[in-house]
């Protein structure tokens, strides 16, 4: 359904643009595409991530966990729900995030060797996902309607038609001043994206690295955060994908973040 | 003998949840912890706070009926005498399993927490390890393992939990050895640095079946809140008592009702939790051996109010019921409490460097105890495997007798190095 959606506002961004000249609604439709297709791909998502994370100095550390994700509703209100696997000293540790698309997030945490569940305050959605340099919102996204966008041209990159997109924050946003977006007219998925600062520098760049069909759904399995402020980049890969499972709402409880729900969960 | 039974018990659990297909998963760590008292005339056997190796061993079994997991610490200590140099004990070895759709549970020997405070207890009576916290060993040693069912039922009222814990399992307390106390029964702090005759040695209740803890809590989720209430039977988890034909320290008998509300707001999280401590041995407050009744509330806020600065604050107040009994019982040359007791703490934790330095700082202070206990700790996780961390823990007061205020000549400074595997 998704697909033929995608296809449809694909082939009337199309007839759109070949009639008259871009507009902002072009952009929003587009950005709302490529949210869906990055954020909401089928209706729920299982996912085994392993989060490289490599210091300017060329330090790796590494992050394994497993990701389980419900939409409750298109584009907007998700669950996800993580069981961590390393390193060692945060093992069998879980954590959800009830994202809305309005308003704040709600975050738990598990921690087992003290049988403690924790609300975590979660009014930044800029701060980092577990040191790395994708912060929640790059993991979880940012709502298109957060920002005003502008079609800036269609170009090539990498062999692939794009569009290229600016954002602006409508709202004042320590995250960026603007962003540039290089999304792929055939799948809607960004290619890369490019984060500017109040100064109009670069800081931070993201490319998806390895785009595989996935239960018929084009997914990024390879993505890289660059953070060029800070040097040092993030390198995530996604493995053993599986989507429209028929996860239910009750996995996203206190119950299971103390039981990890090992009909999805493996070690 | 004690060792051994344990040691069967893991192992039976073990084969009961290995079906052929089930693995065997293992990871732990090795740590090395070292600290220095900071005062010099601490009555403790010796100059330093805490001297010792630890490995810890984790292994988890996974089969389709249920779950096994263990905990093993093995440890040497360095300030034991010889012959207890050499220690081990398993902090967890519990079988979890599922019946049906809406009964979970977990059986063994097990970490329990429930309650909405940072650091505050008011309806968790799982039993805590103070020498730990004070010592500056990990977070995860505050909390002392016991022996216990735990029934969780689910339906759409809520969540039912029911702990039963067979045989009473109090807190761990400073002993003297590692950490000097006040005794009551001497009227100073002591430590046996100035001979054994003065160990705090508390008679346990009885092991009969009359004698066992049972817990119980309910909770839902109303909106964006959750909402709980407590229920407990059992015994003060310090020996707050005094038996008053042999002058040795008991554990009085404890039920405690209690409820709970957090939830998000103001961009961060709230927390509202109040008890009745309803001292059984003594419901109307006239015996001066036994504590009396007390009502205790906190309230609590956090948010994070910079990147990656998270503060919290708190205050609790404990009111004691029949105070002016107690007051009448009091000697007034020595310090005594008000009918109500103000604490007030707060942490700051502030991560750095892609959350590889955390520098965490959390303070007690009590002005109408006029004491006041800090905690600091700066971690370093040089890679995955390896942490470095050094902390501080410094107790002030002005009286003798009270909560931190006894503890004021244990002031210490650690450093811990940890390898995970």
């Amino acid at each position: 359904m998704k697909r033929l959606t995608t296809l449809f506002f694909a082939l009337l961004l199309f007839f759109g643009m070949t009639s008259r000249n871009a507009s902002a609604q072009d952009a929003n439709e587009i950005m709302k595409q490529s949210h869906l297709a990055y954020f909401y791909a089928g209706d729920d998502g299982i996912s085994d991530v392993t989060m490289s994370i490599v210091s300017k100095r060329g330090k790796e550390r590494i992050r394994e966990f497993t990701m389980i994700r419900l939409d409750n509703e298109e584009g907007g209100n998700q669950k996800y729900y993580t069981y961590f696997k390393k390193p060692s000293d945060v093992s069998r540790t879980t954590f959800m995030v009830y994202k809305t698309s309005e308003g704040n997030d709600q975050r738990w945490i598990y921690i087992p060797s003290i049988d403690l569940i924790k609300p975590i305050s979660a009014d930044d959605k800029n701060s980092s996902f577990v040191g790395s340099d994708f912060s929640y919102e790059d993991v979880s996204g940012r709502h298109w309607t957060e920002d005003n966008h502008t079609l800036k041209g269609e170009e090539t990159l990498d062999g692939k038609a794009v569009y290229v997109i600016e954002s602006v924050p409508k709202k004042a946003y320590k995250g960026f001043s603007r962003k540039v977006s290089y999304i792929d007219k055939e799948t809607m998925l960004p290619l890369k994206e490019e984060y500017y600062n109040k100064k109009d520098k670069l800081i931070k760049e993201f490319t998806a690295d390895k785009i595989e069909v996935i239960d018929g759904i084009p997914t990024i399995t390879v993505r890289t955060m660059k953070n060029i402020k800070k040097g040092g980049h993030t390198t995530v890969s996604f493995d053993k994908i599986i989507y429209n499972v028929g996860v239910k709402d009750d996995i996203f409880t206190e119950r299971y973040l103390k039981n990890p729900p090992r009909k999805y969960i493996k070690k | 003998m004690k060792n051994i039974t344990y040691f069967l018990t893991v192992l039976l659990l073990l084969v009961l949840v290995s079906p052929s297909h089930a693995q065997l998963y293992t990871d732990g760590y090795v740590q090395g912890l070292f600290g220095g008292q900071l005062e010099k005339d601490n009555p403790t056997k010796s100059d330093q706070s805490v001297s010792e190796t630890r490995l810890q061993v984790r292994m988890e079994s996974i089969g389709d009926a249920g779950e096994f997991f263990s905990r093993v610490d093995f440890v040497y200590d360095g300030l034991a005498d010889e012959t207890e140099q050499y220690d081990w004990e398993i902090r967890e070895a519990y079988l979890k399993f599922r019946l049906g759709d809406k009964l979970d549970f977990k059986i063994g020997r097990q970490i329990l927490t429930w309650g909405t405070g940072d650091l505050i207890f008011i309806n968790d009576v799982f039993a805590k390890d103070y020498r730990s916290f004070f010592l500056g060993r990990d977070d995860q040693y505050l909390k002392a393992p016991q022996n216990a069912l735990r029934m969780e039922y689910y339906n759409s009222i809520g969540a039912f939990s029911f702990v039963f814990t067979p045989s009473f399992e109090s807190n761990r307390l400073p002993t003297g050895e590692k950490l000097s106390y006040y005794n009551p029964l001497v009227g100073t702090v002591v430590g046996t640095g100035m001979g054994d005759s003065l160990y705090f040695n508390a008679n346990e209740p009885a092991k009969t079946f009359g004698n066992s803890e049972f817990a119980a809590r309910f909770q839902r989720q109303v909106g964006m809140y959750s909402l709980a209430f407590y229920f407990y039977k059992g015994f003060y988890k310090n020996p707050m008592g005094l038996n008053a034909s042999t002058m040795m320290p008991v554990y009085p008998r404890l039920q405690l009702y209690g409820a709970s509300l957090r939830g998000a707001k103001f961009g961060g999280i709230f927390w509202l939790e109040g008890g009745y401590y309803d001292s059984k041995d003594d419901p109307d407050g006239d015996n001066s051996f036994m504590p009396n009744s007390s009502l205790s509330g906190m309230i609590g806020f956090e948010r994070q109010i910079a990147t990656n600065l998270t503060v919290n604050l708190q205050w609790q107040a404990d009111k004691m019921i029949d105070y002016d009994l107690f007051e009448a019982q009091q000697n007034p040359s020595y310090h005594y409490r008000d009918e109500i007791k103000h604490l007030i703490t707060s942490r700051w934790t502030k991560m750095m460097v892609d959350e590889t330095v955390m520098v965490s700082a959390f303070v007690f202070y009590s002005p109408n105890e006029e004491e006041l206990y800090f905690r600091f700790s700066t971690e370093y996780k040089y890679s995955d495997e390896v942490t470095l961390t050094v902390g501080a823990n410094v107790f002030d007061g002005t009286y003798v007798n009270t909560d931190f205020g006894q503890l004021s000549l244990n002031d210490n400074i650690y450093t811990k190095m940890t390898y995970n595997f």
